[in-house]
């Protein structure tokens, strides 16, 4: 068997598609936080959104109790959207957050505060990425989240209106992605001089929302452009089937792509060919919500064998999720290649 | 003839003119609005969802549809209050509690409208109370929800119970989807049909429908 190496020697070597350590890296681009987990730490949601101690003490629980090799600390999909002004539901330990109000209608109405590095909701990550680099930099591979200007626009303009201006009013959709993607590049940035090894960047142009061509127009240019200025290693989350997209993912430059489990691994891995690392895609709803550790070993197993380079949940965690399934994936990758 | 064709047409437009032309045009050649709305919009909307179906429509055509259909059928009422309308049934639709997304109850919602039925939008975050409470106050034959999250999907089953579990004669057809919810997990919990995407759910709701009658 190959030298023991550390768990984060073993991510980066997953992320750059480098040479194998003594077994594949599990991480998690997005949350694994669940009831159960809050429960053996004591620390719940809501809290730990909004407090950097409870949000990397809970994050480290990833590595500690579920023996991840990453830790990842922001939870929710909403810290930028409570930075720009919308009014937040900051949920409870059997909810997500979620943004009130969608209460930007015009390029006008967007403004990005100077100080939006210090706005509470991202200070928070900045802050629990600090900490948590000085306590397991050494070790665990690091990684930070932000959203991109398409999921950002969502958040503010509403889903379904920010959809239909794609085909009615482009130009308007190309405007909120040209001011937006400022938040994504100063967050990013930000999130990397705090600590993180690596970051996620998630934007929802799913698979089962818009076309390929829908994201080619619009985003493929934006995401080529947030890839050259962000500068560090990116993870790109996109859910959805997106299959039929991967190549744009290539072409855009990112260093992973973390996908579901309806796209099938093995295809995957022959389109994309090492020219980008693959990350997940352990199914959320049947196997790890509501399977057995078993049904989360053979998924596993499978994903390893397809030649998939991170092994990780396909997507957040639902948050009924039990402890063993978790554990599962962590028990599965230790067997090896 | 009304041609299915053109109704497609227009209702993929960026501009109201179109289908506000063809479906006054059909006015004036004498269709009545019963036969405006089935041979020509849900006609229309029918090759457009297969096409969604197919994946070569995607959701924002969906939603630019729906709202041409709105306003065809906005010309079309003022002609139905005289003629008399009647639809071919009733469904209640939500997303359950805890879940705030709506776009995949609602683009259910413009595909059986689309197709003839009478929609209740009860909206998102909707209690299983409230689901229940809409058996008496509408009488639908179907109540359908709608969850996007794996974690609120599992509040599908507390509504199904409450409805089955309801004290009223006749209690409507429950039906459920959204992206993590499976065939399997649609019978484990008891609901009456499940469909994989907007044009699925409606054939389940049309096949319930018949059982019924």
């Amino acid at each position: 068997m190959a030298q023991k190496i550390s768990p984060k020697r073993r991510f980066l070597s997953g992320l750059f598609g480098g040479r194998k350590g003594d077994r594949p890296p599990v991480g998690n681009p997005t949350s694994i936080v669940s009831q159960e987990l809050m429960e053996k730490t004591g620390i719940y949601f809501p809290q730990a959104h909004l407090e950097p101690k409870q949000m990397a003490e809970l994050a480290a629980a990833g590595h500690e109790i579920l023996g991840f090799d990453s830790i990842m600390p922001e939870f929710s999909v909403q810290q930028e959207a409570a930075a720009l002004g919308c009014e937040m539901d900051w949920g409870s330990p059997s909810m997500m957050p979620d943004a009130r109000t969608h209460p930007f209608q015009r390029v006008e109405d967007l403004s990005i505060p100077e100080n939006l590095l210090e706005k509470p909701s991202l200070k928070v990550v900045l802050e629990a990425l600090n900490i948590l680099r000085r306590q397991y930099g050494h070790e665990v591979a690091i990684v930070g989240k932000v959203m991109g200007p398409w999921t950002i626009s969502y958040h503010m303009a509403g889903t379904q209106n920010f959809l239909l201006w794609a085909i009615t009013e482009p130009d308007k959709v190309r405007r909120f992605l040209e001011v937006l993607k400022e938040v994504t590049v100063l967050f990013a940035q930000a999130q990397f001089q705090a600590g993180a090894d690596v970051v996620v960047l998630a934007d929802h142009a799913t698979g089962d929302l818009v076309s390929p061509k829908t994201y080619e127009k619009f985003l493929l240019p934006v995401h080529k452009e947030l890839v050259q200025r962000i500068g560090g290693p990116l993870i790109l989350h996109i859910c959805g089937n997106c299959a039929d997209r991967l190549r744009m993912f290539v072409e855009a430059g990112f260093d992973g792509y973390h996908f579901e489990w309806q796209v099938a691994a093995r295809e995957a891995v022959q389109v994309i060919n090492r020219e980008m690392s693959l990350v997940g895609n352990i199914n959320n709803a049947t196997t790890l919500l509501r399977g057995t550790p078993e049904d989360v070993y053979k998924q596993v197993r499978y994903s390893v064998k397809a030649g998939v380079d991170i092994i990780a949940p396909e997507c957040a965690v639902p948050l009924q999720t039990p402890v063993r399934n978790l554990r599962a994936i962590v028990e599965a990758a230790q067997e090896g290649f | 003839m009304l041609k299915p064709e053109d109704f497609y047409r227009v209702l993929r437009e960026v501009d109201f003119g179109p289908i506000e032309e063809l479906v006054k045009k059909a006015v004036a050649e004498g269709h009545s609005a019963p036969q405006i709305l089935n041979e020509g919009l849900i006609a229309g909307m029918s090759i457009l969802g297969q096409e969604f179906k197919a994946r070569e429509l995607w959701v924002p055509d969906v939603l630019l549809a729906a709202r041409n259909m709105h306003r065809g059928i906005e010309i079309l009422k003022p002609m139905f209050s005289k003629e008399g309308g009647g639809s071919k049934g009733k469904i209640v639709l939500g997303t359950v509690k805890g879940d705030i997304h709506d776009i995949g109850k609602n683009l259910v919602s413009i595909m059986m409208t689309g197709s003839g039925l009478e929609v209740i939008d009860v909206g998102v975050d909707v209690p299983a109370e409230k689901f229940v409470a809409t058996i008496q106050e509408h009488q639908p034959q179907i109540i359908g929800l709608s969850a996007l999250l794996t974690t609120t999907m599992l509040e599908m089953r507390n509504v199904v119970e409450a409805i089955k579990g309801s004290s009223y004669d006749v209690k409507p057809y429950v039906i459920v989807g959204g992206a993590p919810v499976t065939e399997a997990f649609a019978q484990e919990i008891g609901a009456d049909g499940y469909g994989p995407d907007a044009v699925s759910g409606v054939e389940v709701v049309m096949k319930l429908l018949k059982n019924r009658v």
